[in-house]
């Protein structure tokens, strides 16, 4: 599904990611864990194409793609990428619905698929709202304009319901959620999970992965892997924080 | 424009006969005062020098071939003015009710408001100088026109200078829709110097469209003016699609207490279009409020202005007046200019305004890309984003399904524009 070789990053000359190998298979749910400033964030947004970054070196291949890089974000959408901002962009004037619309027709256009029609794209999006227990209102309401932070990240995992991407990337999804609303986008993100539906859940917090349960996390700090795991290494991190990454590997030493 | 013609024009102008010696005297204003120049400070931003040179002249004062185009395009009662001149007349309102100015009969309202309402700057001289016809609109007490009259004013000859003049006159608690479409049909240059009068008696309520659609090389001058009875309702929507020049000047005066005024102004200014938008709302009586929203978008190198002048008299307490106005440059050549002004006299209002001037947001841009959607339709989106808070009054008078089409072909051709020059 994805396959990240030795992805070198900078922002302004200055070295982000230094080196990042990563496997996602079909199906598959992975963690990337880390502490602030690690990398996290910009390996998301490299993912989905925002431009500022540098790749210095490196391939990322999706799928029969090939390098991700030669696409532009919106070929990358419509190959079936997708990516739940951390900060949700507010878009004054322009309807939540109407963006939807626009959005999964233009992917519908580039598979050969006719638009969906008002009519039935509404009935298709009242499915999606009710996964999320959002109401009809948000759909006439300005994309995000005025969103709380919960309702916005409701409204990303919407509109991976209603996309139903291949690979979806959740960055920092849990961030200023409240447990019960945790437990809404949690809900709503496994029942989209599937045999032909890769995720990677970018995260801070072990406390996600409580409710939606990864295959492998990895930890990476200061622009590397440094670590990959199953789901105990996240329960270990939650109990010994981050600052332990920087000694090298337990087996590699003797034990006090 | 040269003086002769001027004069001959007048001559020629003879509907109807009591108007004759006010003709030839607002021409003699418009004579000794000439084309506004950019001396004076209400037009340091927009020259129409242009027409001094130009050849301009009157159009034949008889319809040659009349383009009739599709009235049904149009939801409503239709006044068609082709070059000047009725070319189709689409009602079954009476002629006292909607009509034309040159068959105004003994109609009291004309007598009373024509020439009256407009102030006298020197292209509403010109106007009521050289005037050969326009729509006249008359809402006695109390009634209610359900459907919008749209009074259309197309151009198609070329090198022509015309002056349509609409009057609209609503008595106490009276309702009415006037819609002015200006349609440029012609890639020649001329010249629409357009006034319109609006009297609004107390309560009345008058919901006012203004479309500018002009060809590539016209430009487009217009006077509307506005006098409001006590608890009156004013709601005005400019839309500047097309045109070279457009220059609105729009005055709202409120002498009576309880007057509302909503004015929602959407620009374009693509290409070379220089787009220029004056408006003034005079509060002279308690109680008014005056909502002011403008969205000025401008491209390749064109130009878009906005004054909004709101003036608080002495006394006029209570006062409720706001103004957001925004502007939106798509190119690095383009240019907006936006100034709000507020003018207090009054000890008790509440007053503001808001203005900025930016680009398209490139962290939106990117988000709506992120989900498959193109470059070019994420700009529209955006574009339609930022203009849309102009044009809710469509919904309210069930327009939009009318308007949204003409909106998005000038957003297409501007795309198309800049595309084509790379």
């Amino acid at each position: 599904m994805l396959r990240i070789r030795n992805l070198h990053v900078a922002i302004d000359g200055k070295p982000i990611l230094k080196g990042v190998d990563l496997d996602v298979g079909s199906g598959e749910v992975h963690a990337i864990m880390g502490p602030n400033g690690s990398g996290k964030s910009t390996l998301a947004q490299v993912l989905a194409g925002r431009g500022g970054y540098e790749v210095t070196e490196g391939s990322i291949v999706f799928r029969d793609h090939g390098n991700l890089f030669l696409l532009p974000p919106e070929e990358r959408a419509r190959a079936g990428l997708f990516l739940a901002f951390q900060y949700p962009v507010e878009v004054p004037g322009v309807a939540n619905v109407q963006f939807l619309r626009a959005a999964l027709n233009a992917q519908r256009r580039a598979r050969g698929e006719p638009d969906m029609d008002a009519f039935d794209f509404l009935e298709f999006v009242k499915a999606k709202l009710a996964l999320l227990e959002m109401d009809t209102g948000f759909l006439y309401r300005s994309l995000n304009e005025g969103f709380s932070g919960g309702e916005k990240k409701r409204n990303e995992i919407m509109q991976m319901a209603v996309l139903e991407p291949t690979l979806a990337i959740l960055d920092e999804t849990d961030s200023g959620l409240d447990i019960d609303a945790l437990k809404v986008v949690a809900h709503g993100v496994n029942a989209l999970r599937s045999p032909d539906r890769s995720i990677i859940l970018v995260t801070h917090y072990q406390r996600l992965l409580d409710y939606i349960v990864p295959d492998r996390v990895h930890v990476l700090a200061d622009g590397r892997i440094v670590r990959s795991g199953d789901r105990e290494l996240a329960l270990e991190l939650e109990d010994k924080g981050y600052g332990w990454l920087g000694e090298p590997e337990p087996e590699g030493r003797p034990q006090p | 424009m040269n003086a002769t013609a001027l004069f001959d024009a007048v001559d020629t102008a003879t509907v109807p006969d009591w108007l004759t010696g006010t003709r030839k005297a607002a021409l003699d204003r418009f004579m000794a005062a000439g084309l506004p120049d950019a001396h004076a400070e209400d037009w340091k931003h927009t020259s129409l020098q242009h027409l001094a040179q130009a050849e301009l002249h009157p159009p034949p004062s008889t319809i040659g071939e009349a383009v009739c185009p599709d009235v049904t395009a149009y939801p409503g009662h239709v006044l068609l003015f082709q070059n000047g001149l009725l070319s189709c007349h689409g009602t079954y309102l009476s002629n006292q009710i909607a009509g034309t100015l040159h068959h105004l009969g003994d109609t009291r309202p004309v007598h009373d408001y024509l020439g009256h309402v407009a102030d006298a700057n020197a292209l509403a001289n010109l106007n009521l100088a050289l005037w050969q016809d326009g729509a006249r609109l008359y809402v006695p007490a109390g009634e209610r026109l359900a459907m919008p009259i749209f009074a259309v004013y197309a151009a198609s000859a070329p090198d022509a200078m015309l002056h349509p003049r609409t009057l609209a006159v609503l008595e106490r608690e009276a309702e009415a829709v006037l819609v002015e479409h200006y349609l440029g049909q012609t890639h020649r240059p001329y010249w629409q110097n357009a006034v319109s009068e609006i009297v609004l008696g107390d309560g009345a309520r008058l919901t006012h469209i203004m479309v500018m659609e002009e060809g590539p090389q016209s430009t487009h001058t217009r006077t509307t003016a506005v006098r409001m009875g006590r608890d009156s309702d004013y709601r005005a929507l400019h839309v500047g699609l097309s045109g070279l020049l457009g220059r609105h000047d729009l005055a709202v005066m409120m002498d009576d207490p309880g007057g509302q005024v909503r004015i929602d102004a959407a620009d374009l200014a693509a290409g070379r279009r220089h787009a220029d938008l004056h408006l003034r709302v005079d509060h002279r009586a308690e109680r008014g409020t005056s909502r002011i929203t403008y969205r000025g978008l401008a491209d390749g190198r064109g130009q878009a202005v906005f004054d909004g002048r709101v003036v608080v008299a002495h006394g006029a307490n209570q006062t409720d007046a706001r103004q957001d106005s925004k502007g939106l440059l798509l190119s690095r050549q383009a240019e907006i200019d936006v100034m709000p002004r507020l003018e207090i006299h009054a000890d008790d209002v509440n007053c503001g305004h808001g203005a900025s001037v930016g680009q398209l947001d490139h962290a939106a841009l990117f988000y709506l890309r992120s989900r498959g959607i193109g470059e070019a339709e994420a700009q529209r989106l955006l574009i339609e984003g930022f203009m849309a808070g102009t044009l809710g009054l469509l919904d309210e008078v069930h327009l939009r399904a009318w308007l949204m089409p003409n909106l998005q072909a000038a957003l297409a051709r501007r795309e198309a524009k800049e595309h084509g020059h790379g």
